[in-house]
């Protein structure tokens, strides 16, 4: 009996000794993470993966939008299938109202987390030392913008370091329950990044679609603005403007169509056919260029003749004078390709300048007078002729024009929703739309709305006990 | 012949002749049945031993036996007989068996005694699902067996439905049970190419005594297909069937507006700027009389479906075969939609003359072709892709002219809706108002096209080496193949955004390769023995390696030559840039981005899983009284490196309380089983195929087209397999001489370590909002009730037969633990409720006093104000709590009438096809429901359609959670047999069958669509199951 109960015995033997080599099975179309880093080259690839990440899905073309259609800036379109209504209607709640920005960001910082302790196991080769130090310090400016991003939306009052900030993720965990940090323990924190990076980012880096010595000091001008350190805005501003010159009219065009020109450019996020969805997406139907949202009336009044912005926001398909003016919104054109894939201007000259004028008019000794001709000075460069100079006699004047220029220079660029709660309690104004854009929407926000800030998304309450909601939600 | 199988070694009629000394010896004689047929093919053997014949074509054997020893005579369908040998010529008559003397397919056993089974199996007679033309097998389950829940997402021609048993046991992983056809486990979502009329039965495995043998694939039952064989002994029998079918849209249940109603209504009610404003009624009425397109009427077809099939089963001694051949055609009710098919099956078995070694092949190939049309299941479709026939019938304007001045069909569009502009240049085909024009187009000229080629095979060979000890193994293979064509022709309307509206070279092909292999080597070692005359145990130790690869690439081309259909030569090369040349010098204008617009996309990638398991089973028997059952699994998988190993098992037991002495005097119960099982089954069907390694991705279009690498999401290492503890106890009966019969079944089954996507992570801190991993578990408990009842029973003075049957199922799903709370939004899995309930505001109608939507807050108050934290749970779940199906079968003389009736009840779905045809917002461009005409106008009035200018599809709440729960006249058949007697005098036919059969007929049900049936939560036009009228012939030679 002994031999025949043999047979399936080895068979069953060899069956469970071949497995355990049959069922170690990797995959053929991914990396493993753990193997996946090993040279400065594999880091450059983390890298364009991680930029590529801030952008991709909604990422800056939902920003772009809600400040946009949030705001004052855009009414129904003609072709609109229900897309965005929420948003029009100014519907900001726990489930979504936030377009995903605490998510998107958080997942971008923890790329940027992920390739910072990639590289901590990586010895440059002699010779890659730069391409290395570059990585480095992309990475913590990167981290630092985006944190900046998440602190704009959801702190409450960035004038206030004792207030509400966020959590500042600076290592790789996969659990953990982390509480708010305050607006000023962030700012630490960003500074620190900032300070790393312009110590790490080698002379090379000159390209303005990564990280550049210029990125490092114009963002802390916009930070230094938000958050009330006037002075520190101006000297940074003053360094920036130094460096370029605003663009003409011709400049300003080309800029806007296909992306051919930067001369005022310090920083955009690279959008390619191949690899970028359209940011204009959010109010165009970029399949046949029907328009979901169009500009709002209110904000197609304040374009005078003469002024390049006018033909630039606005699509020559548009019809402003029929009954009901159909007005696409131009600043994001289809382009050879008609896929309407356009670079995501984040750093122009121009916003230095008005950042310059705001921080001169509410600095501690106001200077008016270099705040009007800051103001002017984009002014004439979009008029392509020198424009009077303003006179200011008030904090709210000045900024009263100030926050008019930014409407008509930076809309659609990501600034109306921001610029509108920055400013609310100096003018007592929130959102105030135009009656011909309010005819099935909600006309105003009053200043006193919670909804100039974003709420904290309920995955992350429901996650995270720790977590404190905004006040409001 | 019936394919029941009945009577196996269950009685026995001992007869008692004194033997004094044994001596072998040559007995012969003839096997016959009760009216003295000869049966050819009988199986006699000796009692205790493995030797054994066949009878021959006259049903004679003869067989060297020793004196005293025992005869068994045993054909299929008959009850065995035992005869001590005490003479050279042995005639024995066999009698028919008794119906719940039936067989049940069991896992890795084969046929066994349904008497002898201890665990919950539901079977489904091949029969009863022949020549239905629904194409696909797990489609034709509903309403056949209890506690087997089918919903079907599509009336595409061969459409997988999603089946779930006994409740939805997952919340993340896979819900539907593994699927094994002839001991090779199979792809559980493509059966379109299978040929359905092979099947000889359908087990339905349902509790952990039947599928924990199946370890970590079988928490979501087991359903073991067995194709046909031909039956050893039984000569050649050839049999040609055809069937022809035309399948009707099914009742439609909403009313649109027509085109004078919807211009009026426009003019007078409607806000905004729309076509009908400022039209005088004469104007309207001439638009009217013109043209009033009721868009169904273009969108639906009847389509045919046409079967011939060939069969030939043969068998002899020692060997038998049955092959088929059959050519399927089936045309959906729109057009573009079809499956063509060709299938070939060859099972083939074979034993050596003691009997001792036996084997069998079966093979399958198949070849089919599907065309789909832009439906909502289809790819990632939602249902709202504007080229959905199934939008068209809802959303298709009235007032559009479906015909070109010519007569033809306009696949184009018109001025009106603005395909083309006044000078006749395009204008916007692709918009809103052109949508059934543009629905038209992709269906006539644009190609999404599969052709698979599928084999499914195995070899399984054993041999009883020694006494009581057969040692054996199989190896199997599922292979399918998929070549997809989509083609998105130049001079179509989607071409002409395809690959941009800017190319000057338009069109796409794109062709995909899919090869998908699933392997299955299986070896086993059983020991049988009868340790006393009462005592028989049986023990099986297997060991087991499944491998599964599955290969896919491709390639998308643009900027297609229309002179050179389907061939790369037509390809415009990647290389070409497009731009705009304003100074007109031939050279592109360089500071601006030139676009690529012909780059082809290609891809090609590949996937493994391997399972590697050791099992073991033992069944005991005392008596035929009581019986025990045990298996254990141990199952190491490649999916979860850090939890490779799994163990899984089962105890069972019955108890045959018929065969006790005290129930000898019991004559109206024929049979009486007690049933209880408990066990572990696990699911390993969660996530990728590496769901427990942590991946990065390298994208090769990236940040400026670089490569760049990211994580492949946030994934738990630690993750495992889904275990299910099922416990399940049932009594099966057969009462007054079997005339009732039924089962039924209670069962408790905890799943824990349940998958969830949704285990919450803090974003700040990890970056990823969730994590797939085990939290929570989850409750399915409930009832499954099968009954059968002989109202009649055919006799010799009796022509008729009646008989009605019934399943139903009540199954109650309960989330026990999970530590998130809620998942989802509006549809929620929620701690301490049914998975899949509805959440949302409670819709409280219209104010009559300003026609302003009212909703109750979560307190119940009444409010004009839509806000989400008045989303309250509905006590509405997706999954129906009932169903089943009941039918009767009733034959007089020759004829026959079947019928099948399936249900399922209390059941929700979001019927979001008519919140869009109930939207003002979109009244512009979209077709109306006739129901807005009463939309409020004036104070005080009631209605339920609120203020025109309430334009909030986004504020509807509960509005349109709809009840799906449906009874249906699944199949229903009326056929007549020739008489035998009547076909010998041919000397051609040996059998003869025509029938008429309706398929789907009749559906009663609340929902306001085409379809309540639908596998997604929400409806959104979806292509809907048709209605379908066929005549057939079977004709045997």
């Amino acid at each position: 009996m002994k031999k025949y109960f043999l047979i399936p015995i080895i068979v069953t033997l060899l069956f469970t000794v071949s497995c355990d080599d049959q069922l170690e099975r990797f995959p053929v179309d991914n990396l493993v993470e753990e193997t996946a880093f090993q040279s400065v080259s594999d880091l450059e690839n983390g890298l364009r993966g991680a930029i590529n990440s801030i952008n991709r899905g909604g990422g800056q073309a939902s920003l772009l939008a809600f400040n946009s259609i949030f705001t004052d800036n855009c009414k129904v379109g003609a072709d609109n299938g229900g897309q965005q209504i929420a948003l029009i209607n100014q519907v900001l709640n726990e489930a979504g109202g936030d377009q995903g920005t605490w998510a998107d960001r958080y997942n971008a910082i923890n790329n940027f987390n992920r390739l910072l302790a990639a590289a901590s196991t990586i010895i440059p080769q002699t010779g890659e030392e730069d391409a290395y130090d570059n990585i480095l310090a992309q990475s913590y400016a990167f981290r630092a913008y985006l944190h900046f991003d998440l602190l704009t939306y959801y702190a409450p009052d960035l004038m206030d370091p004792s207030s509400l900030g966020v959590y500042y993720q600076n290592v790789v965990a996969t659990s953990g329950l982390p509480a708010r940090q305050t607006v000023g323990e962030n700012l630490i924190e960003i500074e620190n990044d900032l300070t790393l990076a312009a110590s790490l980012i080698p002379s090379s880096a000159t390209d303005i679609n990564y990280v550049t010595p210029d990125f490092i000091t114009f963002l802390r001008a916009r930070i230094a603005l938000y958050t009330g350190d006037f002075n520190t805005a101006i000297s940074n501003a003053n360094t920036i403007i130094a460096n370029y010159t605003l663009a003409d009219q011709a400049q300003y065009a080309a800029m806007f169509a296909g992306d051919g020109d930067s001369t005022e450019v310090i920083f955009k996020f690279d959008n390619v056919q191949g690899n970028n969805a359209s940011i204009a997406f959010n109010w165009i139907f970029t399949g046949t260029g029907g328009a979901f949202m169009e500009m709002s009336n209110g904000l197609f009044s304040e374009f005078t003749a003469g002024d390049i912005r006018r033909s630039v926001n606005l699509d020559p398909e548009s019809d402003p004078g029929a009954a009901t003016p159909l007005l696409i919104i131009g600043k994001y054109p289809p382009n050879a390709d008609t896929n309407y894939i356009n670079d995501y201007k984040a750093m122009r000259l121009s916003e230095m300048y008005l950042i310059r004028a705001e921080a001169h008019a509410r600095k501690a000794a106001p200077d008016y007078a270099a705040a009007a001709a800051d103001v002017s000075a984009v002014r004439s460069a979009r008029f392509g002729s020198p424009q009077t100079i303003a006179a200011y006699n008030s904090l709210n004047q000045a900024i009263t024009d100030i926050k008019a220029e930014r409407r008509v220079e930076l809309c659609y660029e990501g600034f109306r929703y921001i610029d509108i709660k920055r400013y609310r309690n100096i003018l007592n104004e929130g959102i105030e739309r135009a009656s011909a854009d309010c005819e099935t929407v909600p006309c105003s926000l009053p200043v006193s709305s919670e909804k100039f800030t974003f709420p904290i998304p309920q995955a992350e309450i429901n996650a995270n006990p720790n977590m404190v909601q905004n006040p409001g939600y | 012949m019936r394919t029941k199988f009945s009577g196996i070694l269950t009685l026995f009629l001992a007869l008692f002749v004194q033997i004094l000394f044994a001596q072998q010896q040559t007995v012969s004689g003839t096997v016959t049945d009760e009216t003295g047929m000869p049966l050819p093919g009988a199986t006699v053997s000796i009692k205790g031993t493995t030797t054994g014949k066949t009878t021959d074509f006259d049903g004679n054997y003869s067989i060297q036996v020793n004196n005293g020893q025992t005869l068994v005579f045993s054909y299929v369908g008959y009850t065995p007989q035992e005869i001590k040998v005490s003479s050279t010529t042995i005639n024995v008559q066999l009698k028919q068996g008794e119906a719940l003397e039936a067989v049940t397919v069991v896992a890795y056993g084969g046929a066994v005694n349904s008497a002898k089974v201890a665990s919950s199996i539901a079977t489904v007679d091949g029969e009863t699902i022949e020549q239905v033309p629904i194409n696909s097998l797990d489609q034709v389950l509903q309403g056949a067996a209890a506690g087997v829940n089918v919903n079907t997402g599509s009336g595409q021609p061969g459409q997988s439905a999603t089946i779930i048993i006994r409740g939805r046991g997952s919340l993340q992983g896979d819900i539907e049970p593994l699927f094994v056809i002839d001991g090779v486990p199979v792809d559980q979502d493509n059966f379109r190419s299978l040929n359905q009329n092979d099947i000889e039965t359908l087990s339905v495995l349902k509790d952990a005594a039947a599928t924990a043998i199946y370890g970590n694939r079988g928490a979501g039952g087991v359903v073991i297909v067995t194709t046909k064989k031909g039956k050893k002994g039984s000569g050649v029998n050839l049999q040609y069937r055809t069937l022809y079918g035309v399948a009707v849209k099914p009742k439609t249940r909403f009313e649109v507006m027509n085109a004078s109603q919807l211009l009026t209504w426009q003019r007078d009610l409607l806000p905004g700027t729309q076509f009908g404003d400022g039209l005088s009624d004469a104007r309207i009425a001439a638009i009217a009389a013109q043209t009033n397109t009721n868009w169904s009427d273009v969108f639906f077809q009847q389509g045919t479906t046409v079967s011939h099939e060939l069969s030939i089963s043969t068998g002899n001694e020692n060997t038998s075969s049955y092959t088929s051949m059959q050519y399927y055609k089936q045309e959906g009710i729109t057009l573009g939609s079809d499956l063509t098919r060709f299938s070939f099956r060859n099972n083939f078995n074979g034993s050596s003359a003691d009997k001792k070694f036996n084997y069998g092949t079966t093979l399958t190939l198949n070849r089919s072709v599907s065309n789909f049309i832009v439906d909502a299941v289809r790819g990632n479709n939602t249902g709202g892709q504007l080229d959905n026939p199934f939008i068209v019938p809802y959303i298709g304007l009235p007032y559009l002219n479906r015909f070109n001045p010519d007569g033809s069909l306009n696949t184009f569009g018109t001025i009106r809706s603005q395909a083309i502009d006044t000078n006749g240049d395009i204008d916007n085909p692709n918009g809103f108002l052109n949508t059934p024009f543009l629905a038209l187009n992709t269906a006539r000229f644009n190609t999404d096209q599969e052709t698979e080629f599928k084999a499914v095979g195995g070899i399984n060979a054993d041999y009883n080496f020694a006494k009581n000890l057969t040692v054996g193994g199989s190896i199997g293979i599922d292979y399918t193949n998929i070549e997809l064509l989509q083609i998105t022709t130049p001079g179509s309307i989607r071409g002409l955004i395809t690959p941009n509206q800017g190319a000057e070279v338009k069109g796409s092909q794109g062709e995909t390769f899919f090869r998908d292999a699933n392997f299955i080597l299986n070896a086993f070692l059983r020991y049988q023995n009868d340790i006393t005359d009462k005592l028989n145990l049986s023990a099986s130790v297997y060991g087991e390696y499944n491998y599964s690869n599955t290969q896919q690439a491709g390639y998308t081309a643009f900027g297609l030559n229309p002179a050179l259909p389907g061939s790369s030569a037509g390809f415009t090369s990647g290389n070409t840039q497009e731009g705009e040349d304003t100074n007109e010098d031939g050279i592109l204008d360089a500071e601006t981005e030139l676009a690529l617009n012909y780059v082809p996309g290609v891809f090609s990638t590949e996937t493994e899983l391997a399972l590697a398991s050791l099992f073991a089973t033992l069944d005991l028997d005392y008596d035929g009284k009581y019986g025990f059952s045990g298996t254990i699994r141990r199952d190491q998988t490649s999916r979860f490196p850090k939890n490779s190993t799994g163990v899984f098992w089962s105890v069972a037991g019955r108890w045959n309380i018929d065969n006790e002495d005290f129930m000898s005097n019991v004559d109206f119960i024929n049979a009486l089983k007690l049933r209880a099982s408990y066990g572990v089954v696990g699911n390993q069907g969660v996530g990728t195929r590496y769901q427990g390694l942590q991946t990065v991705f390298a994208d090769p279009t990236s940040y400026q087209l670089g490569t760049g690498y990211g994580l492949n999401g946030l994934i738990d290492e630690d993750i495992k397999w889904e275990t299910t503890n099922q416990l399940n106890i049932g009594l099966s009966f057969g009462l007054w001489n079997n005339r009732l019969s039924g089962e039924f079944d209670y069962y408790n089954f905890l799943t824990e370590d349940l998958f969830s996507n949704n285990a919450p992570l803090s974003l700040a801190q990890t970056g990823y909002g969730t994590v797939t991993t085990n939290i929570g578990s989850m409750r399915n408990s409930g009832v499954d009730l099968q009954i059968a009842f002989d109202v009649l029973r055919k006799s010799q003075t009796n022509p008729w037969a009646i008989t009605v049957r019934g399943n139903a199922n009540y199954n109650k799903n309960r989330i026990e633990e999970l530590p998130v709370d809620f998942t989802g939004v509006t549809l929620r899995n929620a701690e301490g409720r049914q998975a899949a309930t509805w959440f949302d505001v409670r819709w409280a109608g219209v104010d009559p006093s300003n026609g302003q939507p009212l909703y109750y807050d979560v307190d119940g108050n009444i409010t004009n104000v839509y806000t989400p934290n008045n989303r309250v749970y509905l006590d509405k779940n997706f999954d129906p709590t009932y169903t089943g199906g009941f039918g009767a079968d009733i034959s007089y003389k020759g004829f026959a009438l079947n019928a099948l009736f399936s249900f399922a009840a209390d059941r929700w779905r979001r019927n979001g096809s008519l919140a869009i045809i109930e939207d003002a917002s979109l009244a512009g461009f979209a077709n109306q429901s006739v129901t807005m005409l009463n939309a409020w106008t004036t104070p005080g009035q009631i209605t339920d359609i609120p203020r025109l200018t309430f334009q909030g599809r986004a504020e509807i709440g509960d509005r349109y959670i709809e009840d799906a729960s449906f009874l249906r006249l699944r199949n229903v058949t009326l056929s007549y047999t020739v008489d035998s007697k009547i076909l010998e005098k041919t000397n051609v036919f040996s059998g003869m069958r025509i029938y008429v059969q309706g398929t789907n007929l009749v559906t009663w049900t609340k929902w306001r669509g085409f379809d309540p049936e639908g596998n997604q939560s929400g409806g959104f036009f979806d292509y809907p199951i048709p209605r379908t009228f066929s005549l057939g012939f079977d004709l045997n030679f």
